[in-house]
């Protein structure tokens, strides 16, 4: 597994290419997602309130120009501007779902790591369990029982994502477990609380930071589809996958108010996906000579 | 211990299919508590809004929900054995029944949408593997890189409204043109024409379902796309392979011979998972390309706050995803005889 040790090993060669292959990913993803994030953060506040939510229906269906850089949609509220705005309901969330569920992989993997044969035999058959459940499908039930909102659709889907997280944890901990140096310090009477915060954790902490990025390209994706099933994001929200719903009845006449939200959420996917990659390659050096 | 393969593979067999009942009944305990522990009273739901206090505490000891949680899960299991998924709130019809209409329409979506994935990925992956990190080789992983970033529903949208009402190429939405019509046997549209003798309805119900398909692959395609072709880089180092081409082999032949058969074997796995996930995803598709399926069942037993419907549908969505994985694995038992003796010890 990756150690601290590989992180400055000199054999970097090819660090201008991810594992996709694509020259000069590896400094473009990551200014984008940084872009993407400082934008989440701060979209709602530049957007200007009028531009977003209110109706202005003198202007309605404008395809782009000058003055509305993306057109407008059935309300005359400016295509662009909303999806300035709707960063933030789109992947703050997706960053909050995909830290919740890590957490909750973490304490479960941990359990199964320190509890013991019987204890891991049962966690891991839950996760089994659970992994069978498409998280689309799962999220319709939570919905069905909290009432379709953006909060629901945040719960089921960190309810439904932790257990590839906990499966994989697992993996890499009890790994880091067998390793001569956790046996010694075990010998030597170190706690066992103590040697999952000082060795296992951190030992495990590449893999969280690559399945996250990782996880959050996928995770915008479904939730945009949550929305668009109808238990996620609820009109007016200007959160992409709303957007690409409430535009999907005026697709003829203004395909530019569907075409422009998914495209953002289609590159915000791309790019943590790729983001995963880098890290991932980074991280892992045995991966580049592939 | 037995000791004759056959009896050994059997042996195996029943291991693998034991472990699945013990997660399929995981499976429902989690479906089972996870409703339970959501917030939300189901007797409240079952009564509907205008419900007095009384009638609610009716319904809610008529329903068994006034018992404890054990017993409620017992009697719920019991059920569930003689395969009572129980009584829609909403349509009061069978869940069992109204899922079982629907399922044939949606297993047919997902089986031609695995078809399009394995037939089009598996030469990608091998010009891609072939050409390794040359001009087709990221030309190939740029698409799938952007393609397995597409929202699924977007996607639809655009190809309904581009390639349907725009270009006219294929039909926008629904099962069937209007005017053709099939008796229902199995409920799959194109083998019920087939039965009925009707290849003009067959047709007509396949180009109805080639765009949700292509739709639905997409995303899963680029996952097996990514590990196909990182196992045939990896196979296509070794060094029998190396000995195969000095003799001479044909690249076809050394490809289809000798590299594919190696490097298949993660992949079935992992078709056999996407296969599950895929009735999951049709959700999405079948919601835009308005197609009845388990996806649009489940879509309206949210709306209308159906608790048992959702229970039954997820359910049913949960045992079709453990017992694609249980296919896989006897598919790889057969495939690879190393596997029968590693696992049997």
């Amino acid at each position: 597994m990756a150690t601290t040790l590989t992180k400055f090993s000199p054999e970097r060669r090819n660090w201008l290419r991810s594992i996709s292959g694509i020259p000069g990913t590896q400094i473009v993803i990551p200014i984008v997602v940084v872009l993407l994030l400082i934008l989440a953060l701060v979209g709602p506040l530049i957007a200007p309130e009028s531009q977003v939510y209110r109706s202005d229906i003198l202007s309605a269906l404008a395809p782009p120009s000058s003055q509305h850089w993306l057109g407008t949609d059935e309300q005359g509220r400016d295509v662009f501007w909303r999806i300035i705005a709707g960063a933030q309901a789109s992947l703050l969330s997706a960053v909050a779902i995909v830290t919740g569920f890590s957490i909750v992989g973490i304490l479960v993997a941990t359990i199964a790591t320190l509890g013991g044969k019987w204890v891991d035999e049962v966690v891991m058959r839950v996760v089994d369990a659970a992994l069978a459940f498409p998280p689309i499908i799962f999220a319709l039930g939570v919905a069905a029982a909290l009432g379709p909102s953006l909060n629901s659709a945040i719960i089921a889907m960190i309810l439904t994502g932790w257990p590839v997280t906990a499966r994989v944890l697992r993996g890499v901990m009890r790994e880091t477990m067998s390793q001569a140096y956790v046996e010694n310090a075990r010998v030597l009477g170190v706690s066992r609380t103590r040697l999952m915060l000082r060795h296992v954790l951190p030992n495990s902490m590449d893999v969280l930071l690559v399945k996250w990025a990782g996880d959050i390209g996928n995770t915008i994706l479904i939730l945009g589809g949550l929305s668009f099933v109808g238990v996620g994001a609820q009109p007016p929200s200007a959160e992409w996958g709303a957007m690409v719903t409430s535009a999907k009845g005026i697709i003829a006449t203004a395909p530019w108010a569907a075409f422009a939200p998914g495209v953002a959420i289609a590159i915000t996917a791309v790019a943590f996906g790729l983001l995963g990659d880098i890290l991932q390659v980074r991280f892992n050096p045995a991966l580049r000579k592939r | 211990m037995a000791n004759n393969p056959k009896q050994q593979t059997a042996v195996f067999l029943l291991r693998k299919f034991a472990t699945s009942v013990v997660t399929l009944v995981g499976l429902t305990a989690f479906v089972f508590f996870m409703v339970k522990l959501i917030p939300g009273d189901e007797a409240r739901v079952a009564a509907g809004e205008n419900a007095t206090p009384e009638q609610v505490e009716a319904i809610r000891k008529s329903l068994g929900f006034d018992q404890p949680l054990p017993v409620q899960f017992v009697t719920f299991i019991g059920r569930l054995l003689h395969g009572d998924l129980g009584t829609s709130i909403s349509t009061h019809m069978s869940v069992a029944q109204g899922i079982q209409q629907v399922l044939p329409q949606t297993i047919e979506l997902v089986v031609l949408a695995v078809i399009i994935v394995i037939t089009v990925v598996t030469p990608l992956a091998t010009l891609a593997a072939l050409h390794r990190d040359g001009r087709t080789d990221y030309t190939i992983k740029i698409l799938v890189v952007i393609s397995a970033g597409l929202p699924t529903f977007w996607l639809a949208l655009l190809l309904q409204y581009g390639l349907g009402t725009k270009a006219e190429i294929f039909p926008i939405s629904g099962r069937l043109s209007r005017g053709i019509s099939v008796p229902n046997r199995t409920g799959s549209v194109v083998l019920d024409s087939l039965l009925a003798g009707n290849p003009m309805a067959a047709w007509d119900g396949f180009q109805h379902l080639i765009l949700p398909a292509i739709v639905l692959a997409l995303p899963f395609g680029a996952q097996l796309f990514r590990m196909l072709r990182a196992e045939l880089v990896q196979v296509l180092a070794r060094e029998h392979l190396t000995v195969a081409r000095a003799k001479g082999i044909p690249q076809r032949q050394l490809v289809t011979q000798h590299v594919l058969p190696n490097s298949i074997g993660p992949s079935i796995t992992l078709v056999g998972i996407q296969f599950g996930a895929m009735v999951g995803a049709a959700v999405l598709v079948e919601s835009v390309f308005g197609l009845v399926g388990i996806g649009s069942y489940l879509t309206n037993a949210v709306a209308q706050k159906d608790t048992f419907a959702v229970l039954g549908g997820v359910l049913v969505i949960g045992v079709l995803v453990v017992a694609s994985n249980f296919v896989v694995d006897v598919l790889q038992l057969i495939r690879d005889p190393r596997l029968r003796a590693g696992q049997l010890g």
